[in-house]
């Protein structure tokens, strides 16, 4: 494939951008790309590659643009930088970021050590067995408004140990 | 106290060294690349403190250092020593290290992440390695509130450390896989399995005194016991083709070799840090094959004969006056 702008060299830099929605792709040589603004040519560090591998998106920054709270990053701040700019950045734009750890890591799901602490605060498999048995008890006594509500509890319970 | 490259028992004759690092950071603070001058104060102090408090043994061991209390040379020698990071000696400014005397532990305070805990130690130990780290990792876990989150593990500034946040490594020797070319084609496949290989000294194609560090990549979807065992596996696997090949080699041809490196050694009045990389690394495979006899472990030639080490012992000065002085101290020690 040709490059679109000088339509001499190959196109080596596919840009794809999704804008409100709308796909626009664009496919460039690489000293277009970086006269248009889309590579910076002084910078190749391994900085540079891993923003690449997010894969996506240089849409210029927008006053809508959603930024961490705590932080002030932008989801295209991380995607230039491959850097986020602090913890709350991976609460924030988690599911933007997800592809990128599964393309990095081949996963998306922690299995080592956790810290003491946390397990203390999200271990509340004793007291979902404890309402499973509760539960069951309603059911045979067929109070069900009240199981209604202890089943919403476990669930609830569930959806936070899981995060 | 003697340091990682001066072992007192013998080490693995083909694993020189190996590390542990653990990334963690504290929540609530942005990472480093966004950090204010007072932010590296708090991050210092809290874990200063956090350590302080420990009453276990491995805590009271360790001591704060602020790194703009050390010297230009020796924190340049510090890296030569592999006991921080290039980055971390050139950006001092407000970080410090909490270090134990035999510098075998090292956490660094303020590189690309708040906490880089390492543990260095000689030989192939991986296990006490991490059980170091591990250790000092959960007095500060206990401690602090460390930023971590139950889906993608401990959170860190680049997303290629989440999850265990653990890099192991070992620094192996390697000469005769090198000699028969067969380590590009190796580390093309080790890569394949999520580590990497990389020359220790010099750039481009031959690693200087044929020393190579192999490492885990991936930090996220694997336990810290799976990566290290991994890890382990491949790298006895190297260790395992080297010694192969070592014993199939011509004892007088490599007798010749070793024994003149250490002749030139012994004997040389200008020597430059690659001829000292190169001699002292078929002196480290002459020690290992038992034909060289040499007083001292020759990792200690090669960190102690490195430019910042150097001037270190014999002051600040040009590379060619370097080489001399090299040359003499390497005569000393021999």
């Amino acid at each position: 494939m040709l490059c679109e702008k000088c339509g001499v060299n190959n196109a080596t830099t596919h840009i794809r951008s999704i804008i409100n929605g709308e796909v626009c792709e664009k496919h460039l040589c690489s000293s277009c790309a970086v006269s248009e603004g889309y590579i910076d040519a002084k910078n190749n560090s391994l900085a540079q590659m891993l923003s690449n591998m997010f894969g996506d998106v240089i849409v210029p920054d927008e006053k809508k643009v959603m930024r961490c709270e705590c932080c002030g990053s932008s989801y295209n701040d991380i995607a230039k930088s491959g850097k986020c700019g602090c913890s709350e950045c991976y609460g924030t734009f988690y599911e933007q970021l997800l592809p990128y750890f599964k393309r990095l890591h081949g996963s998306v799901q922690h299995i080592g050590k956790k810290p003491e602490k946390i397990l203390i605060e999200t271990d509340f498999a004793p007291q979902i067995d404890e309402l499973r048995g509760y539960l069951k008890k309603l059911v045979d006594e067929e109070d069900y408004e009240q199981a209604a509500i202890v089943r919403d509890k476990i669930k609830s319970l569930e959806e936070d140990e899981s995060k | 106290m003697s340091s990682w490259y001066e072992p007192i028992e013998p080490v693995n004759a083909v694993a020189v060294s190996t590390r542990i690092r653990l990334a963690r950071n504290i929540k609530g603070i942005p990472f480093p690349s966004k950090m204010t001058l007072e932010q590296f104060d708090k991050v210092n102090n809290l874990v200063r403190d956090a350590m302080a408090q420990s009453d276990l043994p491995i805590a009271k061991r360790l001591k704060y250092i602020s790194m703009e209390n050390v010297p230009e040379i020796e924190r340049f020698a510090m890296v030569e020593r592999h006991i921080i990071s290039k980055n971390f000696a050139s950006n001092y400014q407000n970080r410090a290290i909490i270090i134990s005397d035999d510098e075998r532990i090292c956490i660094m305070l303020g590189e690309e992440d708040h906490i880089r805990i390492q543990v260095l130690l000689e030989g192939l130990q991986f296990e006490k390695a991490y059980e170091i780290a591990e250790t000092i990792d959960s007095i500060l876990c206990n401690a602090l509130d460390i930023a971590y989150d139950n889906r993608i593990g401990f959170l860190t500034e680049c997303p290629t450390n989440l999850g265990t946040g653990l890099r192991a490594s070992a620094m192996l020797h390697l000469p005769m896989l090198e000699d028969r070319g067969e380590l590009r084609s190796l580390t093309e496949s080790i890569s394949k399995l999520g580590l990497t290989v990389r020359g220790m000294y010099g750039e481009g194609t031959k690693a200087l005194a044929s020393l190579y560090q192999i490492s885990n990549q991936v930090t996220l979807g694997i336990s810290e016991k799976n990566a290290i065992d991994n890890l382990k596996i491949i790298t006895n696997q190297l260790i395992d083709r080297e010694k192969e090949y070592r014993k199939q080699l011509n004892t007088l041809k490599i007798e010749d070799r070793c024994m003149r490196s250490y002749g030139i050694l012994k004997n040389a009045r200008i020597l430059t840090s690659a001829e000292l990389l190169s001699r002292a690394s078929d002196i480290l495979l002459g020690v290992s094959l038992g034909v060289v006899k040499c007083g001292i472990w020759p990792m200690k030639l090669i960190v102690e004969g490195q430019p910042y080490m150097l001037m270190k012992k014999v002051g600040e000065m040009p590379p060619d006056s370097r080489d001399i002085e090299r040359a003499t101290m390497i005569r000393n020690l021999l």
